[in-house]
Formats: structure tokens, C-alpha cells, sequence
């Protein structure tokens, strides 16, 4: 690993040097580079918001539909449907709510960007609290209740610790999927106009409008190492320390899905710096543990305060859910009972060839994917030195790659048709893969090392390995992440299919397109917004009720490794 | 007339599923007086764990009624406590924060929680271990730490539901003859101890009194007295001949 560490300081100074002479060759560009940092940091607020949003919201939802059966009914299919539907979908028309509520000004649209994030993040985390709460074993359950620990108590020694692993573990997830919509959502066009709030995203965004080159690299590279610095410094950690609190469960399952806190593990530990950042976070940590236990103390001295709260809390969360249904109903009425709007009949066609894309998007993906996964998954060598690269590469937002995809697929065809044929594949290309290469790696690993011997020392070699152990053992993994990657693709649409900096835009012809154009029209179509939305749901939801989720349930009682 | 420390009166447990019922227990009773150490034994799937669990007031009986002192039990009753098969500890508290978990839900202050805590622990031989965490120690003395956890809310009446099954024979025998003589000991709780196992050497080891369920529905065989004085030798005839006779009673 010292090699590597010295390779990396070798690399630092490399970057250095070439940002010196960049400096004195090019002042403007130097200049705009000098932005960055501030830039990053407005990114970066934008996404802790985001994130503390969803944190609440997930630990509230969680918690209410892990204790209250009734509440439960509703509040899990919601759930379902709201992860499983994809969410940029919803930004236009978050978009239009949020900008037309505050009149265009600033802060309505940092509101839109931070809450299509929160959206973003919210739901697997709401979805980890609550399978960690009712995963708690019941001899635990039954020792606090014994014990008698009830209301705020029972939530700091029981509830919320047990929901500590799954909670990071998602939040993990949920932050590298925050990435890919805040440099989504940082520049955007509806109204006839253009909106930018300063922002890493947008700085991408901009050098791409512009056809500034370094602009764009310097963009994605201050991106890439803020990205990697937080999970070094924030994830990381946060992950170890979560291992404290993961039940001892007797029968070891094999873990399927790669644990993202294992990403960077390649990256040197910067002991003093960590400690440094752990020092000075010591003090929020204390004031929050004092505050918790006052809070505490006022809380049991008060259990009636703390029903009508808890009350107050459902018929709330009642209202506005019968709220949105309602509002959500009526909508859905006036629309089918009118007329169609005239862009309906594109829709089916739309959603074909919306559909082709992400097929041949992801065909690719399983392509190189399954043998690398393969290769990297058994090779300790190959995995040392191509880990850190795809590590890299997979923590880069697809969105951020926007302007360099472009630029590819312009150079390759020279045409602005194929061009952006080619671009709208490759950017739902890169929105997929990572998925599945991680998983199925992670697939490949998890191979007991007593099944890989007991086929070599029966001579299991070549094909008849491929058949009767790599594939059947990557099966569950590859399931994983077709959903994961699916999921990916279908949000990449929006961003894909109409590409709104080029002059005159190119486009193709797809859901997404119409969702675009449909926002960007003055004053913005909202009928075929709802109607577009409504397809994407229907082809998403059907895809996983009819597709993935039986496959993955046969998988389950098939392929699955115990050891 | 005072009333006896535990009642358990006619206790039936029945589970619905599709419509049919599935009965685990049928009409149960018996009674618990002070200084009773009892063992209730049964075949695998008698229902012996989920009457304890009714007994403990984590689980409503079907039919029939638990008093306790004369009252209905309630879960969070501080004069009842658990021993679970599991230790059911909570992983992210340590040894010291585990055992004090019934008396921080009590609101005790801090100091007295320390004492006590450090008292049991001691009781049960874990010192120095005070700040180690459950992952970090062996079966056995998590399930010290599950036994130092229930006494120290100074329960009237301990419950422990297969104490030793998750622990291997020899942690196990050690582990009983400790629980033997903290029971002897006149200073130290409980007043009572109601204990499940299926291992019938065992009951007639520590128990007075062992009460014998039938295979499902649970249904109460017999109450036996066992008169051996203490400490039995698991070597002698008499010892067997109670051993075989519960065998016979079961099967």
C-alpha cells in the first residue's frame, strides 16, 4: 500500500505543478478555478440541507410506520411506489411549484434544488429505519419491555441505536445518489429562461455551454475530490462506528450487496487530519448528547405533552397525505375526463424508444461488466490496482459528465442527430453500470472459498466453471443491481434525452424529451407533464412488480449462498 | 390471608391462523410462594416459553389470568425480571450500561445506579469488565451479565427462560452452581425463581419444585416436589430415579 500512498503524493505534486503553470498561461481560467472552493461549498450546503431533511423525515416516517400497524398500510406502499418511481421526473414540476410560489426569486429555487435532493435521499432511508425496527429481535423487544423501558428511553437505548447501521449504510447510498441531482438541478430551464445557482454543477454546466475544456476538467476534478475527501472523512468513519451497533445474529448471512463503506479503502487513512475533524466535531457530539438527555427529562416528566404530540404528528401527516391524494385524484380526473392534451399520442412511441435506449444501455453494461466482475472479484492483484480507478470514476455523477459526453459523441459523428442519439445511450450508459460492476463484484466475492476449491479440485474449468459457478453465484447480485441500475437509467432520461446547452438543443425523440419540453414551454404544459410522469410510473412499476421482483424472489430460494 | 407471590391461573394460549386455531396451552396453573427456586419442564414445543412469557406479562393469555402479588402482571413490572436464552443484551451498551438498563427506565440517579450496578457485576465475577462491550465476551459471561442485569432491579421473583442452552456443558454447569449459591445467599434477590428448561437433569439439579408440561397443547402433568438436599451429586441413584421419572411422565 506504500506505493500506492507515494504514487498519490507523486500525483498531488504532479497537480500542483500543472495548476501553477496553468496560472501564469491562462489567468482567466485560473481566476474561475480560484472560484471553485466556494463553489463546492454552496454544493456541498445544499446537500448536508438535503440531507438532514431526509434524516428527519426518514427517522419520523420510519418510526411511526414500524410502531403504528394502522399507519403502516399506508405509509409502506407510498413508500414503495415513491422509491421505486423515478424521482427527476418530479422535478419540473417541483420546479414550476416551487418558482411560481416565491415569484423567481433565488430562494424559492434553492428551495427546488434542495427538495429534489431530499427526494433523492429520503425514501431508502425511511424504508432502512423502518426494516431495522421491526428487524430488532424479540428477545430484545421483550428485555425492554421487561425493563421497562418506554417512550423517549426505549427510542435512545433501543430503537434509534438498532437503527443505526442500516441508517448509514443507506445514507451512504443516498448521498452519491444526492450528487447526481444536485448537479442536475443546479442549472436548469423553464420559463422561457434559464436559472443557475452558483454551484459545482453549475460551473460544469457553464464550461460546457461555453466550450471551456479546462473549465470542464478542473470542474469534474474539484467534484471528484470533494466527492472522495467527505467519504474519507465522513463515511468512512461513520461506517466503522456503525459496525458497533450491527446485531449478532447467529446464522451469518452472506453479504450481498457491496458495503459502501468499503469504497476508498485503497486511499490513505490521513490519520492526523482525521483526528484533526474528529476533534473538532467532539464538541457538537457532546452538546448534542447533553441536549438529548434534558430533552429527555422534560419529555418522560411530560407523557401527556408527549401523546398529544405523537397525535398531533398523525393527523398531520394524515392531512397532508389525504391532502395530496385528493389533490393527486382530482388532477387524475380532470385529465381523463377533458380532452387530451395533443402531445398524448407521441407518448407510447416515446416510451418505446425511451425504453430501446436504456435496453441498449443496459446490454452494454452487462457486457464488460460480468467478465471484469468476474476478473476483479477473484483477482487480489487486479482488484488492487483497478479498484481505485473505477472507484473513482463510479463516484463521478453521470450528469457532471454531461458537457465531455456531448463533446464525445459530437467528435465521433459529427453530426448533431446521431450525436445525440449516441450521447443520450452513453449518459444512461454511465448512469447504470457502476451499479451493476460493484454488485456483481461484490456477487463474486462472496463465493465461499471452500465452493471455488471444491470445483477446481474437481477440474471445474472454462465454460463448464462460468456455468456451474460464476454465473449461478452472481445471479442474486446481478438482480441487485438491475434494479438499482434500472432505476438509475430511467431518472438519466430527463437529462439525456434533451440537451439544453447546445444551440439550436438536440434532442430525441423519448419520455424524457417530452417531460423536458413540456416544462420548458411557455407557460409550461402541465397536463403533459402529469400525463408523462404517469407512463414512467405505470412501465417502472410494472417492470418491478412483473419482472424483478419474481425473478429476484426465485433467485432468492435458488442461487442464495449460506455458509 | 396474604396472597401467594405468583398465581397462575388457568392459562390457555391459543394461535389463529387461516381461521384454525392452533391451542399451545391448556388450562395451566400453579402457584409460586417465597423462597421457591421451580423449574417448569416440557418436551420441545410445549408452549413452555410462551407461558413465561405470559407469565412475565410480555404476552396476553387467550384465557385465564397471571397475578402477581395478587394483581394482574403488568411487562414493566419492577419486581419481576428476565433472563433470556439469547442474553439479549443491547450490543452498543457496555457491560456496566447493560446492567443498569432496568434501573436508568426506574429513573434511579446516577450514583445509585453506578453502586448497584458495580455491586452485581461483582456478584456475578465480572469485574473488570465493566466497560467491555457484549461482542467482546464469551457465552457465558454474557449471560453473567444477563443474570447481574436482572438482579439488580432487586426483583421479587427472577425469570429465565433455557439460561443455559446457547452455552456449552461445562460454562453451563459452572454457571448453575453460581446461580445456586447467589440463591442461598439470604442478602442477595430474588425471593423467587421461575425458570423454563427442557433438560430435565438440570431442573432436578436446582429446582424445589419442577412442574411438568405435556407435548402440544402444553398441559400441566404434574407438580413434583424434589426433597434432595443441596448440593445434589448428579452420581446418585436418587438423583436418577427423579430424573427417570419425569422422563416417563413426559413420554
Amino acid at each position: 500500500m506504500r506505493g500506492l500512498r507515494g504514487w498519490l503524493r507523486i500525483l498531488a505534486g504532479v497537480a500542483i505543478l500543472i495548476a501553477i503553470v496553468v496560472a501564469v498561461v491562462l489567468p482567466q481560467a485560473a481566476w474561475n478555478a480560484a472560484q471553485l472552493p466556494l463553489l463546492a461549498l454552496f454544493s456541498t450546503t445544499r446537500m448536508v440541507l438535503a440531507y438532514l431533511l431526509s434524516l428527519v423525515f426518514a427517522i419520523t416516517y420510519g418510526t411511526t410506520a414500524a410502531t403504528n400497524k394502522k399507519a403502516a398500510v399506508i405509509m409502506l406502499p407510498v413508500l414503495d411506489v415513491l422509491q421505486s418511481v423515478p424521482i427527476l421526473g418530479f422535478f419540473p414540476a417541483a420546479l414550476v411549484f416551487f418558482v411560481a410560489t416565491f415569484q423567481g426569486s433565488p430562494a424559492g429555487i434553492e428551495l427546488a434544488v434542495v427538495f429534489l435532493i431530499f427526494t433523492s435521499m429520503a425514501w431508502n432511508m425511511a424504508f432502512g429505519v423502518y426494516e431495522a425496527l421491526t428487524t430488532i429481535p424479540v428477545d430484545l423487544e421483550a428485555a425492554a419491555a421487561s425493563f421497562g423501558l418506554r417512550g423517549m428511553l426505549r427510542f435512545r437505548l433501543l430503537a434509534f441505536p438498532a437503527a443505526i447501521p442500516k441508517l448509514v449504510y443507506n445514507s451512504i447510498l443516498s448521498w452519491s445518489n444526492g450528487w447526481f441531482f444536485l448537479v442536475a438541478s443546479e442549472t436548469f430551464t423553464a420559463f422561457g429562461g434559464t436559472y443557475t445557482r452558483p454551484g459545482l454543477g453549475s460551473f460544469i454546466a457553464n464550461a460546457g455551454l461555453v466550450g471551456d475544456n479546462a473549465g470542464i476538467a478542473i470542474g469534474i476534478g474539484v467534484l471528484a475530490a470533494v466527492v472522495v475527501a467527505l467519504d474519507t472523512f465522513v463515511w468512512r468513519p461513520l461506517g466503522v462506528w456503525s459496525e458497533r451497533f450491527r446485531m449478532e445474529t447467529t446464522g451469518r448471512e452472506v453479504p450481498r450487496v457491496p458495503s459502501p463503506y468499503e469504497r476508498f479503502r485503497w486511499l490513505p487513512r490521513f490519520p492526523r487530519l482525521r483526528r484533526t475533524f474528529l476533534t473538532s466535531v467532539q464538541p457538537i457530539v457532546t452538546e448534542y448528547r447533553r441536549a438529548s438527555v434534558r430533552l429527555d427529562r422534560t419529555y418522560s416528566a411530560h407523557p401527556r405533552v408527549l401523546r398529544e404530540i405523537r397525535i398531533l404528528d398523525l393527523v398531520l401527516f394524515g392531512a397532508v397525505f389525504v391532502l395530496v391524494v385528493v389533490a393527486g385524484l382530482i388532477g387524475l380526473a380532470r385529465l381523463f375526463l377533458g380532452p387530451l392534451p395533443a402531445g398524448a399520442a407521441e407518448l407510447p412511441l416515446a416510451a418505446a424508444s425511451s425504453f430501446a435506449r436504456l435496453s441498449i444501455a443496459y446490454g452494454i453494461s452487462l457486457a464488460w461488466t460480468i467478465p471484469l466482475a468476474a476478473w476483479i472479484g477473484r483477482s487480489p492483484r487486479g482488484s488492487r490496482y483497478l479498484t481505485p480507478v473505477l472507484e473513482v470514476a463510479a463516484s463521478l455523477p453521470a450528469t457532471a459528465l454531461l458537457p465531455i459526453i456531448v463533446g464525445f459523441a459530437l467528435l465521433v459523428t459529427a453530426t448533431l442527430g446521431p450525436a445525440a442519439e449516441l450521447s443520450a445511450i452513453l449518459i444512461a450508459l454511465f448512469s447504470m453500470q457502476w451499479y451493476l460492476l460493484f454488485n456483481l463484484i461484490a456477487g463474486v466475492r462472496a463465493i465461499p472459498g471452500d465452493l471455488h476449491e471444491a470445483a477446481r479440485s474437481f477440474g471445474l474449468r472454462g465454460r463448464t466453471y462460468w456455468r456451474r459457478v460464476l454465473l449461478p453465484a452472481m445471479v442474486p447480485s446481478l438482480l441487485t443491481g438491475s434494479i438499482t441500475a434500472w432505476g438509475a437509467g430511467w431518472n438519466a432520461l430527463i437529462v439525456s434525452e434533451y440537451i439544453p446547452f447546445l444551440r439550436p438543443p438536440p434532442h430525441v425523440s423519448g419520455l424524457g424529451y417530452l417531460l423536458d419540453i413540456s416544462t420548458f414551454s411557455v407557460p409550461p404544459n402541465n397536463e403533459m407533464i402529469l400525463l408523462t410522469i404517469l407512463m414512467m410510473i405505470v412501465i417502472v412499476l410494472a417492470m418491478n412488480k412483473l419482472l424483478w421482483r419474481p425473478l429476484y424472489k426465485r433467485a432468492a430460494v435458488k442461487y442464495r449462498l449460506e455458509i | 390471608m396474604e396472597p401467594p407471590l405468583l398465581e397462575v391461573k388457568d392459562v390457555t394460549k391459543s394461535y389463529f391462523e387461516n381461521g384454525k386455531e392452533f391451542k399451545v396451552l391448556d388450562l395451566v396453573r400453579f402457584e409460586l410462594a417465597e423462597r421457591d427456586f421451580v423449574c417448569v419442564v416440557g418436551p420441545s414445543g410445549c408452549g413452555k416459553s410462551t407461558l413465561l412469557r405470559i407469565i412475565v406479562g410480555l404476552e396476553p393469555p387467550t384465557s385465564g389470568q397471571v397475578l402477581f402479588e395478587g394483581s394482574p402482571i403488568r411487562a414493566d413490572n419492577p419486581q419481576v425480571a428476565m433472563v433470556f436464552q439469547s442474553f439479549a443484551l443491547f450490543p452498543w451498551l457496555t457491560v456496566t450500561q447493560n446492567v443498569e438498563l432496568g434501573l436508568e427506565a426506574q429513573g434511579r440517579p446516577p450514583e445509585e445506579r453506578h453502586a448497584r450496578a458495580h455491586k452485581f457485576i461483582d456478584a456475578v465475577g465480572l469485574t473488570g469488565f465493566e466497560n467491555a462491550f457484549p461482542r467482546e465476551l464469551s457465552g457465558g459471561m454474557k449471560q453473567r451479565v444477563g443474570l447481574a442485569r436482572a438482579l439488580a432491579i432487586e426483583p421479587l421473583l427472577l425469570c429465565m427462560d433455557e439460561p443455559f442452552s446457547s452455552l456449552d456443558p461445562l460454562t453451563a454447569q459452572n454457571l448453575r452452581d453460581e446461580i445456586l449459591q447467589l440463591w442461598e445467599n439470604p442478602d442477595l434477590p430474588p425471593k423467587a425463581v421461575l425458570m423454563v428448561t427442557h433438560s430435565i437433569e438440570e431442573a432436578v439439579y436446582l429446582a424445589d419444585r419442577v412442574i411438568v408440561l405435556s407435548s402440544r397443547p402444553g398441559r400441566l402433568v404434574a407438580e413434583l416436589e424434589i426433597d434432595l438436599p443441596r448440593p445434589r451429586n448428579r452420581k446418585e441413584p436418587e438423583f436418577y430415579g427423579w430424573v427417570d421419572e419425569i422422563y416417563s411422565l413426559i413420554v
